[in-house]
Parts: structure tokens; sequence; C-alpha cells
């Protein structure tokens, strides 16, 4: 009989998130800031996330922070609070739009855009007491630059970047899941075009299908994963753009509930190369300041048949939390793509301002300036100037 | 022996010097003479790959202009077979054109290449474009793959 029931508890969710997904378009990314540990008052990002990394889904714990800790006011339940789901339930979803301004300093005049980000439904279904739960995120592709003969163009190519099954008795203590998800490492930041998302293996839709395993506690948590990517041979809407399967780790420690340093390490391995990878990742929130630093930095080894490149990747940078409501962040870049080669470098500021008027609601202005090259007028500059408006249920 | 527990401060302020010593030895290394192989298979998955095979670009997943550079083997083939490199003659080549902005907007239009990047990509036009990949004999070139929606520059 209970075994009736879970089938009809997963075929309720899949028939949900299916159905509601064709009503959207444009899934972008998953949720998660990194800035709201500590600076929220939770140490841990499964506190405010099913998701044992964070990402995805937020708990009854992460809406309540959301509006109360967060947002200027409101309530964080979902639909505002005007239906709850039951205990064995949760829903979620994404909308965002954008608008750009991108100098790429060509000889054409900059880049004016509109689109559709994000637009993704999320649903988790618990089994009982059993401590097994069915995840699964879907939406539709959006594209910033929509063009003729490209899938992205096209509306019916649904997406689904996160679905997994996982085994998490408790809040803190061992996990298991198994699915799609980015394996836990790095900072995790919302933005894919920071550096140490691009260039590490975790850009947009780079999810792989995961076999992973930790154990949380309140001061320190343990991630291992192995992973591959999903066969050409499946539908566009589970497809990756990762290449290669390997292994990943992440152990951080936490101090007095006001810091956090973390050791890394992925290997993955393709037909064109295996990327090793190492690295560091700190946080430290000044609670008399209001100001979280966050801080990744990752050496890198390209082995391909033609040579191989050592390369850093490392973001620095403070987030200064000035009013409840309001997050403003400035952050320091560096990519080197070959550290034998000066001229190899990318390095970028950042500067990006999140406004949540009201829970739910969320104003997202983004500035990036970029130099390419060693900043000596070896290589070609680039600006890039972003609004996104964001709601998520 | 027991050591004292370490307090909060102290933590912090290891972990703030421990990045910025990293963050300062790390990023100032490196000459200004490249000694970099110009390679295909190894400036496809170092310099192309990350770049420009993203999830709205050149991915199979976007194809954007119907063109594909996720693999050694699908750039080699798409840019070759396409035209965009005339082996011996960059100059002529219209992906130095496309890296460098010339008359078009300039590629990637969200991570532009550092110029020595494309001098390296010029250099290897310049050799004669060579495929070099993996599991094939040398100057053999790879199985042309079309691309799943076709489409032209």
């Amino acid at each position: 009989m209970k075994r009736g029931m879970y089938a009809t508890r997963a075929a309720f969710l899949i028939a949900l998130v299916v159905g509601l997904a064709t009503l959207c378009f444009g899934a972008r990314r998953a949720e998660a800031y990194p800035q709201f540990q500590f600076s929220s008052g939770t140490q841990r990002c499964a506190q405010c996330h099913y998701s044992p990394a964070g990402y995805g889904l937020l708990t009854s714990w992460g809406r309540d922070e959301g509006a109360d800790t967060i947002s200027r006011g409101g309530n964080g339940g979902l639909l505002h609070g005007a239906w709850t789901p039951p205990d064995w339930l949760a829903l979620g979803g994404d909308l965002r739009v954008a608008a750009l301004d991108n100098d790429a300093g060509s000889s054409g005049p900059p880049e004016l855009a509109a689109f559709p980000m994000q637009a993704e439904l999320y649903g988790r279904v618990g089994f009982g007491n059993t401590g097994l739960s069915l995840y699964v995120a879907g939406g539709l592709r959006g594209t910033t630059r929509p063009g003729q003969n490209s899938h992205a163009a096209q509306f019916e190519s649904l997406m689904s970047r996160e679905h997994y099954l996982m085994w998490k008795p408790s809040a803190t203590g061992a996990y298991v899941r198994a699915g799609r998800f980015y394996a836990p490492f790095g900072l995790r930041t919302v933005e894919h075009i920071y550096y140490v998302r691009s260039v590490t293996g975790f850009n947009l839709y780079e999810e792989t299908y995961n076999l992973s395993g930790g154990y949380l506690e309140e001061d320190w948590e343990l991630h291992v994963t192995a992973f591959t990517t999903p066969p050409e041979s499946l539908p566009l809407a589970l497809r990756s753009t990762a290449h290669g399967s390997g292994g990943a780790a992440y152990a951080e420690k936490r101090f007095a509930s006001m810091a956090a340093l973390a050791l890394q390490a992925r290997v993955a391995k393709s037909t064109d190369q295996t990327l090793y990878q190492g690295g560091v990742v700190g946080k430290l929130w000044l609670d008399s300041a209001k100001i979280l630093f966050m801080a990744e930095g990752d050496l890198q080894r390209r082995s391909t048949t033609g040579g191989g490149a050592n390369q850093f990747v490392g973001y620095f940078g403070p987030t200064f939390f000035p009013a409840k409501g309001l997050m403003a962040s400035l952050a320091f870049e560096r990519y080197q793509e070959d550290l034998r080669v000066a001229g190899t470098a990318h390095t970028a500021v950042d500067v990006q301002v999140n406004y949540f008027p009201w829970a739910h609601c969320e104003v997202v202005l983004l500035g990036r300036y970029q130099m390419n090259g060693t900043g000596l007028a070896d290589g070609p500059s680039d600006g890039l100037g972003m609004l996104q408006l964001h709601y998520y249920l | 022996m027991n050591r004292a527990p370490l307090s909060a401060s102290s933590a912090s302020s290891r972990l703030v010097g421990l990045v910025l010593v990293l963050g300062g030895v790390l990023t100032s290394c490196g000459s200004s003479e490249d000694t970099r192989p110009d390679k295909w298979s190894f400036i496809s998955p170092v310099i192309i790959q990350p770049s420009c095979a993203t999830a709205n670009c050149h991915s199979q997943l976007a194809e954007r202009s119907g063109v594909v550079l996720d693999t050694v083997a699908n750039g080699y083939q798409q840019l070759t077979q396409r035209h965009f490199v005339m082996p011996g003659d960059p100059d002529g080549s219209a992906l130095m054109a496309l890296l460098r902005g010339q008359g078009s907007r300039r590629m990637p239009p969200d991570f532009p290449l550092a110029e020595a990047d494309i001098d390296l990509i010029g250099s290897w036009i310049a050799d004669g474009a060579k495929w070099d990949g993996p599991g094939s004999e040398p100057g053999a070139l790879p199985v042309a793959k079309p691309p799943t929606s076709g489409g032209s520059q």
C-alpha cells in the first residue's frame, strides 16, 4: 500500500513539474547565494536548501529566512502563503527576465538585448520516514541571442538540469544522492559568468550525472562525488555541455559561526583532455561591519595530447549588507589560462547590487569590466551591464 | 601536548593572508614570450572549448549558427570545412576577423580572447592548420559530423 502511495506521489510530482514547465520558457540556472552563509545567521547551505550543498528548492526554514531576514517583508511561503503543501511535498519555481548592454570591443556598436533568463519549476517528494526523496527541476531554455537553426531559439527545448534521488535521513549526518546536479565544488555563485564557475567545469548547463555522498555537521561538511556526462544519445532536455568523467571532493570547516575554510579537488577526463583541479575556498563574516568576504583560488592542469597548461582561477571580494533587503558585492577575478604566458590572463572587476523589496522578489544590477591579456594594452577589454528582475514561487 | 583551539579571528586572519599570498604570487606568473604549442589538439581544449563551446553559443545544445566547437574533432571539422580557417592564410581566415571583432561582433561576445591566444591561433593557421587530434594518424582529417540543425554563418 505504501508503495502505491509513493508511486502516486511521484507521478503527481512529475506530472506537475512537466505540465507547469510547458507554460514557461528559458531555464537558465539554479538559485543559490553563497553570500547568505553566516550573514543570514545560517551556517550551512543545507539549512535553507533541500540540496545538501545548496542550489534549488528552498526548505521551509529557507523560505522564512527569505522573507524575514533577507527581504524587506512579506510571506516567504509558496504562493505567498496562500497554500501550504503537505510535509511530503515541496514545490517552487524561478522566473527571471534580463536586459543587458554588452560591449565586447568590436568595431560595431555595443550589443543590447532583453531576454527570458530563467523559468524553472522544482518539485520534491519525500517518502515517509525513509529519508528518501525524489527531486525534479524542469523548464525551457532561454537564450540571450536567438538565431536561425538553433535549438535554443525553439520553445520545445525543455531542460531538466537537476533530477535526483536522495537518501538524507536527518539534517546532519550522512547522505547519498544519485542523479543530475552540480557536484559540490567551489563558491557556487549564482552568476555563471564568474571565472570560478565558467572555466572550472561549472558553467551553465554543465551539470553532470553523479553518485555523490557526504557528511554534514554543524561546523564541518564533506562531499565526495563521482560524475559522468550524459551520453549524446539522450534527448536534448537531458544533455549537458560538460565533457568527461571523474571525481570531485569538497571539505569545509567552519569557525565560530563567522568563517569557513574549504579544500577541494577534482579530476575530469574526456577524449580531448584531462583536467586536474585543486583549490581553496574561504569566507569571513564581520558582523559589526556587515561585510562578508568570499574567496576562491584554484590551480588547474589541462593535459592534452598537444601539450599541457597550468592555470590559475581566482575570486576575491566583499559583500556589504547596508540595510535589510539590500546586498552590494564587489568582486575581483583572475583567470590565467597558462601560467607560462603573462598575456593569457583575464582580469575582471564586478559590481553587483541585489535588492529584495519584498519576499519572492528581487532586482539585480550587475556591472562587469574585463581585461583580456596582461592589462597593458596587449588585449581587448570589454564591459557588461545587466538588469535582472526575478520572482520565485 | 594540548594546543589552544584556533580562534575565529586567528583563523580569519590566516585565511585572508593565505588567499592574498596565493593570489598575489600565482597571478603574477608568466613571461612575455609565448612558448605554447601552436597545435590544434592544444588550442581547442585549452582556448576554444572553455570560451566558445558554451551553453548559449557553440555547444551541441545551442549550435549557434550551426557551429559546434565542443571537441577537438568537431571544432577542426567545422572551422576548416566551412572555411572559417584558410590553411596557411591567417589574414584571409574569417575566424581571425571574428576573434578580433573586425567588421563584425567580436567572438566570443562575452569572453574575448587575449591577443596572445589569437596570435597562437594565427600561428597554427599560418603553419597550415594541421590536424593533430587524438586517435588519428598525422595528417588525417577527423570524420565529418554534420551539425544537428545545419545552418550557416
